[in-house]
């Protein structure tokens, strides 16, 4: 296996390489192969809080509001969630494949692109 | 009457919720975390952000190896979904020949992909397998270890042969879900053949064809250990399907980083796939 009996920490360097490290306080052999990130972290948090939100919106207005969108799809919040947040994925991806630089500009279109369906799909 | 709101039915959930967590989750998550950092293993990572995303949008190998997954997924779709429904509509509807039929049908559905690789390999090397050396014998110059495109016929037919039936299985027990009464009147309209089919068959199969077309999808979109044991990708690059190269990146080169951002990748195509064909199977229970 390529990780095992090694944590991460910031001391590593070639000369150390072979050498078992000692073990922080916070290195658990569990999360530290995660890779966690505070931008990754970040992100995740930010769908956790989508599902709250969806949540609380569900006990204020039970039902799901279903309609039939501008894309003849019957669609019910959940459904207009998951379309966001996949298009706001491929308008990212597009951006950085497109254009690149300042990716804050397809964050706000996705956002944009969001509230539109929210309102009409 | 009354429907008592049970919200604490969820607890039940929580099984298969730990369960998914371990098997898709969690993993979900670290390719994530992956994609944006670069890795030379012992759990060092650094930042780059959107490097990796970039790079796979732009490299050439990434667009051949989509290309040539959505061009295998195709010719496999052409292929098998009407063949499968001429070869349910031909199967025997009673007798001894039902039970036959559906055995034979079965019976490659039953072989572990990494030996249907291993057979067809044997079965089509050149020199000694009793594919290659017919057709070599017939006169045909045939050698699927070199030449490109007896690779991809020979992917090709492994594939019709190991998932055909499967679509088979599936139009007949639509076909079979047919009330004698529809046949009955088609005969006292004087339709044809066609017609019988074109306006009784195929709508009553519509929906057991929708899942057959999802899951041919799926499970050709993501084709690994078939391709992967008879020609490991090659020649050259000539097979080396999405998942195919996504490994080689991954294990092969541990570029973790830039094969994490293309896993990604190829997940939201897979998830989008999905997402169109669950609406039109949504459709298709609201029409019936």
């Amino acid at each position: 296996m390529i990780f095992t009996n090694s944590f991460a920490s910031d001391t590593n360097t070639w000369g150390s390489v072979a050498e078992t490290q000692k073990k922080g306080f916070f290195d658990f052999e569990f999360i530290t192969w995660m890779a966690w990130t505070w931008q990754t972290a970040a992100f995740f948090l930010f769908i956790i809080l989508c599902f709250v939100v969806m949540v609380l919106w569900e006990k204020k207005k039970p039902g799901g509001s279903p309609r039939r969108g501008v894309l003849g799809l019957d669609t019910t919040r959940g459904d207009r969630l998951f379309i966001s947040l996949l298009s706001s994925a491929y308008i990212h991806l597009g951006w950085l494949g497109l254009i690149g630089p300042m990716l804050w500009i397809a964050t706000i279109l996705s956002f944009i692109f969001a509230i539109f369906v929210f309102r009409y799909v | 009457m009354n429907k008592t709101v049970n919200q604490k039915a969820w607890f039940f959930v929580v099984p298969v919720f730990v369960l998914v967590a371990f098997n898709a989750i969690i993993p979900l998550m670290t390719v994530v975390n992956y994609a944006f950092q670069e890795t030379f293993g012992n759990n060092v990572f650094m930042w780059e952000g959107t490097r990796w995303f970039k790079q796979i949008l732009i490299s050439e190998r990434f667009h051949a190896a989509l290309g040539r997954q959505v061009l295998f997924t195709l010719i496999i779709l052409v292929i098998q979904i009407p063949l499968g429904i001429f070869i349910a509509l031909n199967m025997p509807k009673e007798g001894i020949g039902v039970p036959i039929c559906l055995v034979l049908m079965s019976m490659p559905l039953l072989i572990p992909w990494n030996v249907v690789g291993a057979m067809w390999n044997i079965f089509a090397l050149p020199d000694i397998g009793f594919l290659g050396h017919s057709l070599n014998a017939m006169g045909f110059d045939y050698n699927f270890t070199q030449q490109s495109g007896d690779a991809w016929f020979t992917t090709i037919l492994m594939d019709v042969w190991h998932w055909t039936s499967l679509v088979v299985l599936l139009s007949y027990a639509g076909l079979r879900s047919i009330q004698p009464a529809y046949y009955q009147a088609a005969e006292i309209d004087g339709a044809t053949r066609w017609a019988v089919f074109r306006h009784i068959e195929l709508p009553k199969m519509k929906k057991v064809l929708t899942i057959a077309i999802l899951l041919r999808f799926m499970d050709s979109f993501m084709i690994y250990t078939e391709p992967f044991v008879l020609t490991g990708g090659g020649p050259g690059n000539a097979t080396a399907f999405l998942s195919i190269d996504l490994v080689k990146m991954a294990l092969g080169q541990f570029d973790l980083g830039p094969a994490a951002a293309m896993s990604l990748i190829y997940f939201f195509i897979v998830l989008t796939v999905c997402w169109v064909f669950y609406n039109l199977m949504m459709k298709n229970e609201s029409q019936l």
